[in-house]
């Protein structure tokens, strides 16, 4: 009896999904190879480090000086990882909170005119991020939120994609349960907390994770906001590796590896909620 | 559910506590901070410990120069007080009028153009007026690596070498075994239009006219830079296609790992300033090995290349204009052209504390022949020209974007240059119609033009 992974029909597909898989998977590889490469290595095209080192992690942490020049980097990089966390952190929270109370107005309540603001509210998503950047900054100018924690979260607290996801969900929740309550005496607040929200938890979680994601790795706009390295998130004090009088692409490499740590770690525990949340994006309401 | 959410509060906002608490300051709260937007570099640290200790008061953190973070910032009117700006970027700042008018206050402080190099000079004006100062001037020659030269047992470049002659040694490079048994690049190219200006000037070439009415680099000599770039790649094969680069590179990019593919000895050359020294401590096998000799010259003419600053600009929305012109009083003075001796980033602002290489010899690279040669390249130098009439920085991307199309031979030298032309000459053309106060200048400048072909 012919295996049945040797077959005609399956072998040619698993052979172009391993090529695919090597495709998506190669940079991955040489930035974790490269992680480990000495200075005068990491130029070289070959993967497997030939004479590789820890060295650069404790380097990126300004733990040891570095090797070649004997001194100390003098970059913040575990107050980065923290701010990083924390900006994330605080954008999650209050994003899922915003979105779903919008997402539970334009799921579960009648009200004339809804379907037209949601629309409206959903065309914001069409607008670029730049061309919004200078109007928000000057924005964030005037309230005095400049180079501050809360000048990263509250821009980003609010969210149309959040609300649309969320609405998806909601509609999907059989409107008796909502009926049931009302007769019970529940008003909107106790219906959205106790019926509304455990069952759209599937949705809370995807979202938690898409929004981390972004704001984990979010760039330009803590680019733009901040000024006091104290404040900076981890891909904006990376760029301290590189600059225009030389790259430390082994540092850059190592401080890569560490910066996407908890983005794996989220992404392997949470991946299920992950797709479904994508599918959710995809379903018409 | 409820309790999950409220949870996740808490610990946001307790993390949110901790944040705050453990943030430091930086500087005593009676200071007057100074912000300098600037490239990450341990030099700067240096350069400013050095100013604070002479003026107690004033602090200065540097920050990021990112371009477009800049212009977000500065159209807001929270921008840094002090603004690193290259040729492009300084121009586009200027007429969007985010910078500080220092003509009349660099005489008071002594920072005015005549303190620098000649050629630089008119890069530190827009119009007539002056709006930066140098921290550091720039023109280019060819450092080597000995050590490679050695390896394939070939003689160093001579000092007064033509580009048949660089041709010559990048081939022997290329077709030489070495004793190591290894292959080296002849010539690294690090910055594509770095190299295209050091050819155009080379070749005689201009960008525009001197009314910068037209873009000139249709001309015979600009083409003739435009294929000579061609040809250093694909004729005489003395320095990588970006196939090349590309299957060399670790980082896999064209260009990206010019200066490191040097520094890490897989280069004999590289054409770059004086501020490579920089980096020469990172490659300890770059110690004795670093050497510099003049871009090569045409038969019968000179060596010459282009000469460029990172230059100081005031932010005109700045909260302490009398300490920002302290910091440009600075980089005019001894102390800080020490620092850039020393440091070996490029050739200090001040002409006068660069007369010669054995005023820049430093701890690192003692040898002050090495220096001289960034000496006369910036005596035989001449600034990129500009027009009034377009922004720079956009006539730089473009020249850049054609010069990737001329990399990947998309079509000819010749051809290319006709496009690039074409394309500035147009946008000028839209530039002064649109704009009443650009055509006004075009007008006069026409009639000035036709007024001496006329004789009068």
């Amino acid at each position: 009896m012919s295996d049945p992974m040797l077959s005609s029909r399956f072998l040619p597909r698993f052979l172009l999904l391993c090529a695919l898989g090597f495709a998506l998977s190669a940079p991955f590889f040489w930035m974790v190879s490269a992680s480990f490469k000495p200075r005068a290595e990491v130029e070289k095209p070959h993967i497997v480090p030939l004479e590789p080192t820890l060295l650069n992690y404790p380097v990126v942490l300004d733990w040891l000086p570095d090797p070649v020049t004997d001194e100390f980097l003098g970059v913040r990089f575990g107050r980065w990882y923290f701010n990083s966390i924390l900006v994330a952190l605080g954008i999650t929270l209050f994003q899922v909170v915003t979105s779903a109370m919008a997402a539970y107005a334009f799921a579960r309540i009648a009200w004339p005119g809804r379907d037209r603001v949601f629309l409206l509210y959903l065309g914001t998503m069409m607008i670029p991020g730049v061309v919004t950047m200078i109007p928000n900054f000057q924005l964030m100018v005037s309230f005095g939120f400049v180079d501050t924690y809360h000048g990263l979260i509250i821009p980003a607290a609010f969210s149309a994609f959040g609300t649309f996801l969320l609405r998806q969900f909601m509609l999907s929740i059989p409107s008796s349960l909502d009926e049931a309550a009302k007769i019970d005496g529940a008003g909107h607040w106790r219906i959205f907390w106790d019926v509304i929200m455990p069952l759209a938890r599937p949705g809370l979680i995807a979202l938690c994770i898409l929004t981390f994601l972004g704001a984990y790795q979010s760039f330009f706009w803590p680019l733009v906001m901040l000024q006091d390295e104290q404040l900076f998130t981890m891909p904006v004090g990376m760029l301290r590796l590189d600059s225009s009088y030389g790259r430390q692409t082994e540092l850059i490499m190592a401080a890569t590896v560490m910066n996407i740590m908890p983005l794996i770690i989220i992404f392997v525990i949470f991946q299920k909620f992950l797709v479904k949340g994508l599918q959710l994006g995809g379903v018409k309401g | 559910m409820k309790s999950a959410i409220f949870s996740a509060f808490a610990l946001f906002f307790g993390l949110y506590a901790v944040a705050l608490v453990t943030l430091q300051s930086d500087s005593p709260e009676d200071n007057v901070v100074l912000r300098w937007a600037t490239d990450p570099n341990p030099a700067r640290d240096r350069q400013v410990a050095a100013f604070t200790n002479a003026n107690p008061g004033i602090s200065v953190t540097t920050e990021s120069g990112d371009p477009t973070k800049l212009l977000v910032q500065c159209a807001t009117g929270v921008g840094p007080d002090l603004v690193d700006l290259s040729e492009p970027l300084f121009e586009t700042m200027v007429r969007a009028g985010l910078l500080l008018d220092l003509t009349e206050p660099a005489k008071k402080y002594g920072f005015s153009p005549d303190k620098t190099f000649a050629a630089v000079r008119p890069t530190l004006q827009v119009d007539g007026r002056q709006f930066r100062f140098p921290c550091n001037v720039n023109a280019q020659a060819v450092i080597f690596n000995k050590a490679v030269f050695d390896d394939h047992q070939l003689p160093y470049p001579q000092q007064d070498w033509t580009w048949d002659d660089f041709v010559e040694v990048g081939r022997a490079i290329r077709e030489t075994p070495s004793k190591s048994g290894r292959k080296h690049i002849p010539l690294v190219n690090w910055n594509s239009s770095f190299l295209f200006a050091d050819l155009l000037m080379a070749h005689g070439g201009r960008y525009f006219s001197e009314d910068g009415l037209v873009c000139l680099l249709d001309s015979q000599e600009a083409v003739a830079a435009f294929e000579h770039y061609h040809d250093l790649m694909f004729k005489h094969r003395v320095m990588p296609t970006p196939e090349q680069s590309a299957a060399m590179s670790g980082q896999g990019g064209w260009n990206s790992g010019g200066i490191n593919w040097f520094a890490s000895g897989e280069a004999a050359m590289i054409m770059i300033g004086r501020w490579f020294s920089v980096q020469a401590p990172r490659f300890p096998q770059l110690q004795g090995q670093l050497a510099a000799v003049p871009l090569p010259r045409f038969p019968d003419q000179g060596s010459r290349g282009f000469i460029h600053a990172r230059g100081l600009g005031v932010n005109a929305k700045t909260k302490h204009p009398e300490a920002a012109l302290k910091f440009l009083s600075y980089l005019a003075s001894p102390e800080y052209g020490e620092l850039i001796i020393r440091d070996g980033d490029a050739l200090p602002p001040s002409a006068a504390m660069a007369p010669d290489g054995a005023a820049l010899s430093n701890e690192q690279l003692p040898d002050a022949v090495f220096h001289q040669t960034f000496v006369d390249a910036a005596a035989n130098a001449r600034p990129i020209d500009t027009s009034p009439f377009i922004d720079s920085a956009q006539v730089q991307r473009w020249i850049a974007e054609f010069l990737e199309r001329l990399e990947n031979r998309v079509a000819s030298p010749s051809e290319l240059a006709r496009q690039l032309t074409t394309e500035i000459n147009r946008a000028i053309a839209r530039n002064i119609e649109r704009d009443s106060r650009l055509r006004q200048r075009a007008e006069a400048l026409r009639g000035e033009n036709k007024a001496k072909e006329a004789g009068l």
